[in-house]
């Protein structure tokens, strides 16, 4: 399938990508006081040890956020 | 006011988490400052006196760290809660804003809010240390200008420029006494929003504009509306249509928008970013393989910690007390008053002093793995883990905390955003084994089980303490996971978390942390510990009418017809006349429910007062074996030893010894952490459920452990 837009789930170890927007309102009212915003550029750093989590930087901060949460974070293709 | 007539002005320090709020605060107050309570609710709030140069006079509150007046978890809420609210007691005059400099742009989202409720504000650009070593240099003149406050560079680490942080205060609180402040705003309202805050402003006589618009957001939570006032407030939103969650997300990115072209005008050379330590570090602190046994390398230190370092200091108090006793005791002769000294108020004084030393050691501990910025990893590591148990990445620093204590421990749940979560972790939390078992375990199993080897290095005694401790894990993972089917909530649940640059520790910050856990300890729990040891002590030396003096008199004679000496007859004596008061009574009128777990009538008696508190169950022991004050563990094990049924058989078998461990692993005996639980659940009914569903569960194991070991 051809989209315009990724997801942060779809992120490879270590690249990096710009987000667009958060598609899940309450998810974005925790993000986007946190420095996620549409066009934070984002680096997928590494996955939790159990699997399931992300430990991302956004614009240089580093987060952790889970896999339903990486979801919902649109990113440019 | 103050005895001289002054006004003593309120400042409240706020700021995003992670911004070094609290290490700013304390560089403020030093020592002098105490922990309070916000009213109605348990999160704490740090206050502390202010003497400022120009001679004025103020208190400086510490608010919870927060990232927006649009809350995710209960103590963020306090925030909005305080400053939608201008009557609450803790309303500030004038606020002192701590905003990492290293990070600026990300960090002024609660600020420009702030500016639009109109505080007077003082921005306090911290960690200007770090920026001076990543060349990162900003104007605050520029940003002083374009935001129209007084702007400093602190930092909360070296002290620097601390003082003019105070200057400032007290300038800005003389100049608020005669003018009100004007500034931009930070976001343009849309047309739905000017209708609701127009709204609102007309109905609750509200004057600022993003005020109203907070208190229609936040209608259904703040506890200072009214109930007719939230219905007021619930009609204007749906009738004008807010969004609230939209309208927030739009809000916040208005915000950004608006403020981050002031922040990069500020900026004059933008900080290198070489490959940070933090980096590093965390290539293998968070590594598949190598962070979780990291974690548990850690959690074997601290163990370690508690058991073995701890010993010299719990000796030394133990023999202090023992010495002081014999003292009181040499100096006033026997009396009841003697008696109420020294078995009554000390050894009740000494079973709370003698835990000081390993919740000192845990608190330290655990405060440094949270002040060096572990704690946020370990909750990225665990919380696939802790999901299954219905619980929540951060509830894992409630469980290790409970290894010390579960008060604190259930304190430290307030991080978490989603109510289910949050009470199954304050649910689970106390089977955790605690300090306060502790003493009990060591007593029960250095009688029942043999010191014998395993496999030449583990001895069958350490060995059933490491189980004791899994059980309790065992037990509050599986009470997790079957609240999670029972418990039902709508609400997300969320790990978002940020995780922090690796510091060291800045020590002040950590002997202030943990000389107030243990000072809330000795203070809160000592209290009750102190009452409990008096009632029981009035319970055993009492008795319903004159039937102590008759069993003593029995006991005399039997006692010296069998040719006993006089020490002996004495214990003899002490004993009958403990079985005849009140505290025996109680005892015995229980003895039917608890001898299918293998209990005589004395670990009645110790059953019923570590309800109090856990640890009572070695001195209710000392004083049922009449070995009175001696406060010697191994005499009483020698004396516990050789109890007997009437039948003649033994008490401590190891059937029973197992079914007692086992019950104090999982019951739910400790008074301040049912009270702490109805504190933060909101009312008794968690309290009662977590009372009796531990009970119920320490009962049945410990009948099943008794019936098959017998
Ligand atoms: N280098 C440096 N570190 C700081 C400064 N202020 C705070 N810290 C550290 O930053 C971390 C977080 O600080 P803390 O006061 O706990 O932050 P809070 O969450 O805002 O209360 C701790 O490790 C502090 O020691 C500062 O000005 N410079």
């Amino acid at each position: 399938m051809q989209r315009r837009f990724r997801t942060l789930r779809d992120l490879r170890q270590h690249e990096t990508a710009r987000t667009i927007s958060i598609a899940d309102p309450a998810l974005a009212c925790k993000l986007t006081p946190m420095g996620l915003l549409p066009g934070s550029n984002i680096e997928m750093v590494r996955k939790s040890p159990f699997g399931n989590a992300y430990y991302i930087k956004a614009d240089g901060v580093r987060l952790a956020l889970r896999e339903e949460e990486a979801a919902h974070i649109l990113l440019e293709a | 006011m103050t005895k001289s007539g002054m006004k003593v002005w309120k400042v409240a320090l706020i700021g995003n988490p992670n911004s070094g709020k609290s290490t700013v605060f304390n560089q403020l107050t030093g020592l002098r400052q105490k922990t309070g309570n916000f009213p109605g609710v348990t999160v704490d709030v740090k206050e502390g006196a202010l003497h400022l140069p120009n001679g004025l006079e103020a208190i400086l509150y510490d608010f919870p760290g927060t990232y927006s007046l649009y809350p995710t978890s209960s103590d963020e809420r306090i925030v909005s809660a305080v400053l939608t609210n201008q009557q609450h007691q803790f309303f500030p005059d004038i606020l002192v804003y701590v905003a990492d400099v290293t990070n600026l742009e990300k960090h002024l989202l609660l600020f420009s809010q702030l500016l639009d409720l109109q505080f007077p504000l003082i921005l306090a650009l911290n960690m200007s240390d770090v920026a001076a070593e990543e060349g990162l240099l900003i104007q605050a003149d520029v940003l002083s200008r374009n935001f129209n406050v007084p702007v400093v560079s602190i930092s909360g680490r070296t002290g620097a420029n601390i003082p003019d942080l105070m200057r400032e205060i007290g300038l800005l609180l003389t100049f608020h006494m005669s003018n009100k402040v004007a500034y931009q705003r930070f976001h343009d309202c849309s047309d739905v929003e000017k209708q609701v805050v127009g709204a609102v402003q007309q109905n609750l006589g509200m004057e600022n504009a993003y005020m109203a618009l907070l208190t229609a957001h936040h209608h259904d939570w703040l506890p200072h509306l009214t109930k007719s006032e939230q219905e007021t407030l619930a009609a204007i939103v749906a009738t004008k249509g807010l969004q609230s969650l939209r309208a927030q997300v739009d809000e916040t990115l208005d915000r950004f928008d608006k403020f981050i072209p002031i922040v990069k005008d500020a900026i004059k050379s933008p900080p290198v970013f070489p490959v940070t330590a933090t980096d590093r570090l965390d290539a293998v602190m968070t590594h598949r393989f190598w962070g979780p046994v990291l974690f548990f390398s850690v959690m074997l230190l601290v163990f370690q910690a508690i058991f073995d370092w701890s010993q010299y200091p719990m000796d030394t108090i133990e023999g202090g007390f023992a010495a002081l006793n014999g003292m009181i005791r040499y100096a006033l002769g026997d009396s009841w008053f003697t008696r109420l000294l020294t078995d009554g108020i000390l050894s009740g004084l000494s079973g709370i002093l003698v835990f000081v030393p390993q919740i000192a050691i845990l608190f330290l501990l655990i405060t440094v793995l949270e002040e060096v910025g572990y704690m946020a990893r370990v909750v990225f590591m665990f919380d696939r883990i802790m999901r299954r148990f219905g619980m929540n990445g951060r509830s894992i620093v409630a469980l290790i905390s409970g290894g010390a204590c579960a008060v604190p421990a259930i304190m430290s749940s307030r991080t978490i955003g989603n109510w289910k979560e949050r009470l199954i972790t304050v649910l689970v939390t106390p089977f955790i084994s605690c300090s306060a078992r502790l003493p009990v375990y060591s007593v029960l199993i250095a009688l029942a089980i043999p010191s014998d080897r395993v496999l030449g290095i583990f001895s069958w005694q350490s060995l059933t303490f490491a189980g004791m401790y899994a059980l309790g894990v065992v037990a509050a993972l599986s009470a997790g996971w079957l609240m999670k089917k029972y418990l039902r909530t709508r609400e997300p649940s969320y790990l978002a978390i940020q995780l922090p640059v690796y510091r060291m520790p800045y020590w002040k910050n950590v002997w202030l942390t943990v000389w107030e856990k243990v000072w809330a300890f000795i203070s809160g729990a000592g209290k009750v510990i102190v009452v409990i040891s008096l009632v029981l002590w009035a319970l055993s030396n009492f008795g319903p009418g004159d039937s102590m003096e008759v069993a003593a008199e029995t006991a005399w004679k039997t006692a010296h017809a069998n040719g006993l000496d006089e020490a002996a007859i004495a214990d003899a004596q002490a004993a009958s006349r403990l079985e005849a008061s009140w505290a025996g009574q109680l005892g015995k009128s229980i003895e039917w429910a608890i001898k299918p777990l293998g209990y005589d009538w004395k670990i009645g008696i110790a059953l019923v007062t570590s309800f109090a508190a856990r640890e009572v169950f070695v001195g209710t022991m000392s004083t049922l074996y009449s070995i009175g004050s001696a406060e010697d563990d191994a005499l009483l094990r020698v004396k516990m030893a050789s109890a007997v049924w009437p039948d003649g058989s033994q008490v401590y078998t190891l059937a029973t010894a197992m079914s007692l461990l086992v019950f104090y692993a999982l019951a739910m005996q400790c008074m301040s952490t049912l009270v702490v639980v109805k504190k933060e659940t909101g009312g008794w009914k968690w309290a009662i459920f977590q009372f009796v569903f531990m009970g119920l569960l320490a009962y049945f194991s410990a009948f099943i452990v008794y019936q098959l070991l017998r």
